[in-house]
């Protein structure tokens, strides 16, 4: 006998509203089920009606932990629009606010694998290990957030000697510390226990699912933005691109280890070979009718952005395909034939982002299970039919 | 693969200072870049209106209370601001700066608005922020 166990939209495992729908046979997990659209805010439409230099800032809060991957990925794509090539020191210096970025959130989401796997201690030394990192970012860009390094045209803040050697120092002591987190990461036994081979995601399986970033590598498959389509001036800097073969939980935390030392090589090349020179050029008010697709490896994965414009000052069409979103499919078959207690888990691995990837709604009949296309009007028309029967509220206050 | 490798660590840590500080009472120093609240210089201010066309979040408003003096009127909303210091940045005349106090909530959000009352400067930018 089956039952249907609803997980969320509120729930103590998980950090953001989403739905989770498991149908368990005993303690196993036969079936699930996603349900999206609780975080929705309309950020694409938003962007429609603010200006090419307004939506780097609203780019910029689709997401708090990868802020910079966005408003790279937009900014990226408003260059290409407009033809203008920002400077080498300028894309210099974003690329290593994006490599400090993705330090910062891989420590994050190892603290968070720490805290789901029942290692609180080990959460809380990464998480304060990760202060160094938030204070290099702050000495860099005024904020620990939203960083809003990124012009169009280039970057807004410059590097001084003093920071550089401020950089460097902090990066010896987090070289030690990740390396002491692999360590520990990977021989002791009872963290190693927890985590391999829960959420188990063949080879094939990640591709044809259209898994990316750490969940892809995970699987043995080396792809990586960076190395295959690369952007801005990763052509230049050597590194590696790391995988695992484990397919499982401990395999994504070996792939982010890795990564914040692949990261933190980056990091040092850009800062020993930074050029000297402008850090950004003038960017126009408006860019000719045209559209632009531009990719960039956030920390969690491949990030797109798709952007159209008319010739005025504002998008026509801004879309933003986050990662978590491509990483959806493979969750489900990651969560299938595993155990309830795994799921917390399972769903921190893909490091999800739910407000990241609440973009559309899609129209679902309740009974025939089918999706269509509405319009608004007509959706305006359905609401005006479900809500004439309700009696009003009359004494309902507005909050504000 | 054994037992306790985290053990060494655990004990070490016994006798390390706390990672925190004791908030209200010690403060750490914000970075000298930091963006805090936008005010306005108005003795350098032309009114362009750079500000206000850039600002993200619309927190800025510029009105006209007398055309023939050339008097403006400015208000920062501060319950909107999001500190992103685009308008420093628009500014052609330095006249937009950030100040970099952090403790600025309050219960109202009225109270969070800064209001200036000028003269449109008839300087040409360039000479005054030389000086």
């Amino acid at each position: 006998m089956s039952f249907q166990i609803p997980i969320g939209p509120q729930h103590p495992a998980l950090k953001e509203p989403i739905g989770v729908r498991v149908t368990v046979d005993g303690e196993i997990i036969r079936e699930a089920d996603l349900r999206l659209g609780y975080n929705h805010r309309g950020v694409e439409k938003l962007a429609e009606q603010k200006t090419w230099t307004q939506n780097i800032y609203l780019m910029e809060r689709i997401c708090g932990i990868c802020s910079h991957s966005h408003a790279t990925c937009y900014v990226q794509g408003v260059e290409k629009l407009m033809e203008i090539e920002p400077p080498k020191r300028g894309l210099y210096i974003r690329i290593l606010v994006s490599e400090l970025e993705r330090v910062h959130s891989h420590l994050l989401w190892l603290g968070v694998a720490g805290h789901e796997a029942g290692f609180d201690s080990f959460f809380m030394y990464v998480w304060r290990d990760r202060e160094i990192v938030m204070d290099i970012l702050e000495t860099i860009s005024g904020n620990r957030v939203h960083y809003a390094i990124n012009a169009i045209g280039g970057v807004r803040r410059d590097l001084d000697e003093l920071q550089i050697k401020h950089i460097l120092d902090s990066l010896e002591v987090l070289r030690q510390r990740s390396t002491y987190y692999q360590k520990l990461g990977t021989t002791e036994p009872s963290f190693v226990a927890r985590l391999a081979g829960v959420g188990y995601l063949s080879r094939e399986d990640a591709i044809e699912l259209c898994a990316v970033g750490p969940t892809l590598r995970a699987s043995g498959v080396p792809m990586d933005v960076r190395k295959d389509d690369p952007y801005a001036v990763y052509d230049e800097v050597p590194f590696e691109v790391c995988t695992a073969d484990s397919c499982d939980v401990l395999g994504r935390t070996v792939v982010r280890i890795k990564e914040l030392l692949q990261s933190y090589n980056i990091i040092e090349f850009l800062l020993k070979n930074l050029p000297t020179g402008p850090i950004s050029v003038r960017a126009p008010r408006r860019a000719k009718p045209n559209e632009v697709i531009s990719r960039y490896e956030a920390p969690r994965g491949e990030n797109i952005h798709y952007i159209k414009s008319n010739g005025s000052d504002k998008p026509e069409r801004l879309k933003v395909r986050a990662p978590t979103l491509a990483n959806y499919a493979a969750t489900i078959k990651m969560l299938k034939n595993g155990f309830i207690a795994d799921v917390p888990l399972i769903f921190a691995a893909i490091d999800p982002c739910i407000c990241c990837a609440e973009r559309s709604v899609a129209i679902v009949d309740a009974r025939t299970a089918q999706e269509r296309i509405v319009t608004m009007s007509s959706l305006r028309e359905l609401s005006l039919k479900t809500a004439k029967h309700q009696t009003r509220k009359r004494e309902a206050e507005w909050p504000l | 693969m054994k037992l306790g490798v985290f053990i060494p660590e655990l004990l070490r840590h016994l006798f390390k200072k706390p990672a925190t500080v004791d908030y209200p009472f010690q403060k750490l120093t914000v970075p000298p870049e930091f963006r805090g609240s936008p005010y306005l210089r108005p003795e350098l201010c032309i009114a362009c209106r750079a500000c206000e066309r850039d600002c993200p979040a619309e927190a800025i408003e510029i009105t006209v209370t007398n055309e023939a003096e050339k008097k403006f009127n400015m208000v920062i909303h501060n319950d909107r601001c999001i500190h992103c210091a685009q308008c420093v940045d628009s500014c052609p005349t330095d006249a937009m700066q950030m100040d970099n106090l952090f403790e600025i909530s309050d219960y109202d959000r009225h109270n969070m608005k800064k209001r200036w009352d000028f003269v449109r400067a008839v300087v040409k930018p360039k000479a005054e922020t030389k000086s």
